[in-house]
């Protein structure tokens, strides 16, 4: 049987724009230092440090070495991980691997992006094979706009529930202090106002770029039942991955082709005997993008039928204190240091099994929580958290 | 410690290193050495429960460079995860989660073209953005400063560091796989043009282009797909700090550390005696006699000593780089990964004109960074 | 109005800012079965995709393995119609940074999915940039760059997709 691994701290910084005021090393030192005192540890008991981020968007080169010192990771072993968008996912499972397999005990994942250091539209932009069409690819944006696109036309949604999505969003980030976006957006008209980028996604309905790290002590059952009395186990995860999609890179509208959310989660769910998701599973955090990116995520994730997602929002299913709440963090429309950002998924949810979410915090009670991941070509990752095994 | 069943090796490929295979693109140079492990093994891309890729976005020019090689390692609808160190450490993470029990049939690959890029230009962004990249520093700059320091500190000689090119240039001259073997003498190392003192063209490795691949799979499944297994009997890694200032480049204490955690794991009390053969990755020479010591097989200071004698020639006590090593050309990236596959090689019995005879016990080594600020260290078995 | 969250704001000193603006320049290969597309497009003005053995799936970029099959892919390429329908598309209004050309731009020609006649989806620009006349199911075809010598750009050879008059 494998070890079991729970997370035993949690930290993050303060979600901004820009940070002026710190370099990238001491900004991931930030979200260190915040889970050692979460978890109440000093760095000398952490055993490997395990590393998520990409180098382009900084345009720093092995990041990871960079700040080996002010992150604790000099004399240590751990090595970094880059898979895009999934990156901090990847990393939380490189990290439960390891630990897992019984080579750690303790090990520190961190995730972390400081997007002003350079231009991530122009970073994910170079994610295109330079050989095929030069100047095709939109960035992220782009992509994003055709899944927008095909979602409007096909399901029967329509702009609004793309703006109730941001409305929810918004008010969950108001009450999360680590939140980049708190913009205390009033009506569905202030956010269908905002010009678009790519038409028809607008300015508001993407992700911003954002600055800011998240980290996570990853413990085995051994040690974490005596570091702490609320760990969160980490029951399952499943990573799926495919090629670039031929008719785009993030999506695909031609409807034709696999989505790895499906894949991922018929796996998952049924592993873990899941078989109605809203009812199974009390909370996600989930990876969007977009907000109509949420919407195809509720049908993708099963959480409703297809063509079926704006209706959740629409009854406001999702909301915080709704049937099946989504994203009560804010989501990453409101915070998205890319390499952090799955790191925070995962760690959102597993303040709400802890109860200490303050004041974006779930009032019923949270056993099975779900955090997902999306990058690159669609990839996904997803992770079933749980407050006791 | 880790669990009770063993990760085995099952087969390794390397491509011919070449300075600049203009007739590949990423994906085709990966697929090249996946396909050679597939037939060797008789499994298809299918059977792969993961995949372990190794590649740098800034080598590729491409972000989220794995996503070149999704399909050549069978991620389609898959598992796979991509390490940005030396791909060294791309076999331990997959070793990792072979013993965590959730993957099983792990395929591990590691690519670079280094002829694509602009080398001093890509390191150079490896240097803090504060501190230490305004001074133009990439990592051949870098390792002169270390050479400098190391030869001073221990008298270390330029002529020793020459022994250590001849000796690896030569052994590539037996390994089919190598880019540039050469038949040279110290004066001619000593006579090449000087690029960044004390280093000098022959003291540093050519440009080159290549890829490895390799499969591993838990002991219960490993009798069934081969009949030469080898095992991973130990393995770690170790970050030094980053700043050049603040360390003392005469010695590599993450070396040190990585090294004594993977002997610890294989029950090695002494190097010198119970390990076979070592294949370390060095890509300036200096690097040799430093991570020799690094390794234990000497004391703090004695690499030059330890190059000057026997030990470390074919036929010595400890046969180093019998395939040439990193020197005669082998790509950033690839270079831990490959010395992992020639010590599967020499274990299997496979190494050929290189082969050290009755080898049981191998030592593999790489390093990701400036100055070696990353350290792996992977000792494997064929018992 | 951006609000910002409770934080140590930055005060006193005026932080210095380094600046890092160095291009690095990349050659890229194309490798042998991308070659193939260049190839054909410069020679023949012809766009190609390689067929899977296994499934006879067509791949547009072509690739040595068959993502869904995982099977080598041998060497069986098709030639693939120049005309099609629209099946969506989308047009640049903000202009973003392009790595590949080192500027900001907003392609004015729009990013379209077009349906080929022989089934396989294909993205490339449209040459109508009247948003008002954008529609899909408009039926299209390739327009090439007459002159040889600037061709060689793989499918950048093809201009754009010309819609044609009903």
């Amino acid at each position: 049987m494998p070890n079991s691994v729970a997370i035993v701290g949690i930290g993050q910084t303060y979600h901004t724009g820009r940070r002026n005021d710190v370099s990238q090393p001491e900004m991931v030192a930030e979200a260190v230092r915040a889970a050692l005192a979460d978890a109440q540890m000093s760095i000398k008991d952490i055993e490997a440090v395990f590393f998520g981020n990409m180098e382009t968007f900084e345009g720093i080169y092995l990041p990871d070495h960079g700040m080996s010192a002010e992150v604790g990771a000099f004399g240590k072993p751990g090595f970094k991980v880059n898979t895009g968008g999934t990156t901090g996912a990847s990393v939380v499972a490189e990290g439960f691997y390891m630990i897992s397999a019984g080579l750690y005990d303790l090990a520190l994942v961190i995730g972390f992006e400081k997007q002003d250091c350079g231009d991530t539209t122009a970073a994910i932009t170079a994610a295109a094979v330079p050989t095929w069409a030069k100047g095709a690819a939109t960035g992220a944006i782009g992509e994003f706009a055709k899944q927008a696109l095909a979602y409007l036309e096909t399901s029967g949604a329509k702009e609004e529930h793309a703006a109730m999505v941001r409305l929810k969003a918004d008010r969950n980030a108001c009450r999360n202090p680590y939140a980049h976006l708190r913009l205390g957006l009033k009506s569905i008209d202030e956010v269908l106002q905002s010009p678009y980028l790519v038409w028809p996604l607008r300015l508001l309905d993407f992700c911003p770029q954002s600055c800011g790290a998240c980290a996570l002590i990853l413990a085995s059952e051994q040690r974490a039942k005596k570091i702490t009395k609320k760990p969160v186990w980490i029951a399952d995860l499943e990573v799926v991955h495919q090629e670039p999609f031929r008719a785009g890179i993030f999506g695909d509208p031609t409807g034709k082709e696999t989505y790895t959310q499906h894949v991922a989660c018929e796996r998952l769910y049924k592993r873990n005997g899941i078989t109605n998701p809203r009812k199974d599973i009390d909370m996600a955090e989930i990876y969007e993008p977009s907000n109509w990116e949420e919407l195809n995520l509720y049908e993708h994730l099963h959480f409703c039928d297809k063509n079926e997602g704006w209706k959740l929002i629409e009854k406001g299913v999702t909301e915080i204190e709704g049937e099946f709440p989504v994203n009560p963090s804010g989501g990453v429309t409101a915070t998205n240091p890319i390499g952090a950002t799955p790191v925070i998924r995962v760690a959102e949810a597993a303040l709400q099994i802890r109860g200490d979410a303050g004041e974006h915090q779930i009032t019923k009670d949270i056993n099975t929580a779900m955090a997902t991941a999306l990058g690159g070509p669609n990839w996904t990752v997803l992770f079933l958290l749980k407050r006791s095994m | 410690m880790p669990m009770a069943e063993r990760v085995g090796i099952i087969a390794v490929a390397q491509t011919k290193y070449h300075p600049n295979r203009t007739d590949v693109n990423e994906e085709e140079l990966a697929y090249e050495a996946i396909k050679q492990v597939l037939e060797e093994t008789g499994l298809t891309l299918s059977d792969m429960d993961s995949a372990v890729t190794c590649s740098q976005d800034f080598w590729d020019g491409r972000t989220i460079s794995s996503m070149n090689i999704q399909h050549v390692v069978g991620a389609h609808l898959g598992h796979e995860d991509n390490i940005s160190e030396d791909g060294i450490n791309a076999v331990y993470a997959a070793m990792g989660q072979i013993l965590s029990g959730h993957q099983h049939i792990v395929l591990v690959e590691a690519h670079t073209k280094e002829s694509q890029g602009d080398k001093s230009l890509i390191e150079n962004a490896a240097f803090d953005a504060i501190f230490m990249r305004q001074l133009g520093l990439d990592f051949t700059s870098a390792a002169a400063l270390q050479a400098r320091r190391y030869m001073y500190k221990y008298g270390i000689t330029a002529e020793q560091c020459a022994k250590v090119v001849v000796r690896n240039r030569a052994n590539a001259k037996n390994n089919p796989f190598a880019q540039e073997p050469m038949d040279i003498s110290v004066d001619d190392v000593l006579g090449s043009k000087m690029l960044i003192s004390p280093i000098r063209l022959l003291d540093t490795k050519p440009i080159s282009d290549g890829a490895c691949a390799m499969i591993l799979a838990p002991e219960g499944k490993v009798k069934k797909l081969t009949r030469k297994p080898v095992w991973i009997l130990g393995a770690s890694n170790c970050y030094e700090t980053h700043y050049l200032g603040d360390r003392d480049l005469a010695n590599c204490d993450a070396l040190v550390k990585a090294a004594q955690k993977a002997y610890n794991m294989a029950g090695i009390t002494n190097p010198l005696r119970q390990i076979d053969v070592a294949e370390i990755s060095t890509e300036y020479s200096y690097q040799e006699p430093l991570w020799l010591e690094g390794l234990g097989f000497c004391d703090q200071g004695e690499g030059g000593k330890l190059v000057d004698s026997r030990a470390t020639k074919m036929g010595g006590k400890l046969p180093v780089n019998p395939s040439g090593g990193v020197l005669p050309g082998n790509p950033n990236g690839v270079a831990g990964m490959a010395r992992v596959a020639e010590a599967v090689l020499q274990l299997r019995g496979e190494a050929g004109d290189r082969q050290v005879k009755g080898a049981k016990v191998a030592l593999a080594h790489g390093y990701t960074g400036i100055c070696g600020q990353h350290q792996a260290v992977m000792i494997l078995g064929n018992m | 109005m951006v609000k910002e969250s409770p934080k140590k704001k930055a005060e006193g000193p005026e932080y210095i800012r380094i600046k890092f603006n160095a291009p690095r320049p990349y050659n890229w290969s194309t490798g042998k079965y991308l070659g193939k597309v260049y190839a054909e497009a410069k020679e023949n003005k012809k766009l190609v995709g390689n067929r899977c053995p296994q499934c006879k799936e067509i791949w547009l970029p072509p690739t040595p393995v068959c993502p869904k099959c995982k099977v080598d892919m041998g060497w069986d390429w098709v030639e693939l119609p120049q005309t099609g329908a629209v099946y969506q598309y989308t047009y640049l209004v903000y202009p973003l940074w392009d790595p590949h050309y080192g500027e900001k731009w907003a392609n004015p020609y729009p990013s379209a999915i077009i349906l080929l006649d022989n089934g396989v989806y294909y993205r490339h620009w449209l040459e109508e940039k009247d948003k008002e006349k954008l529609k899909a199911g408009t039926r299209v075809q390739a327009v090439w760059k007459e002159d040889y010598e600037e061709r060689g750009q793989g499918v950048q050879d093809i201009l754009y997709f010309r819609t044609l008059e009903e």
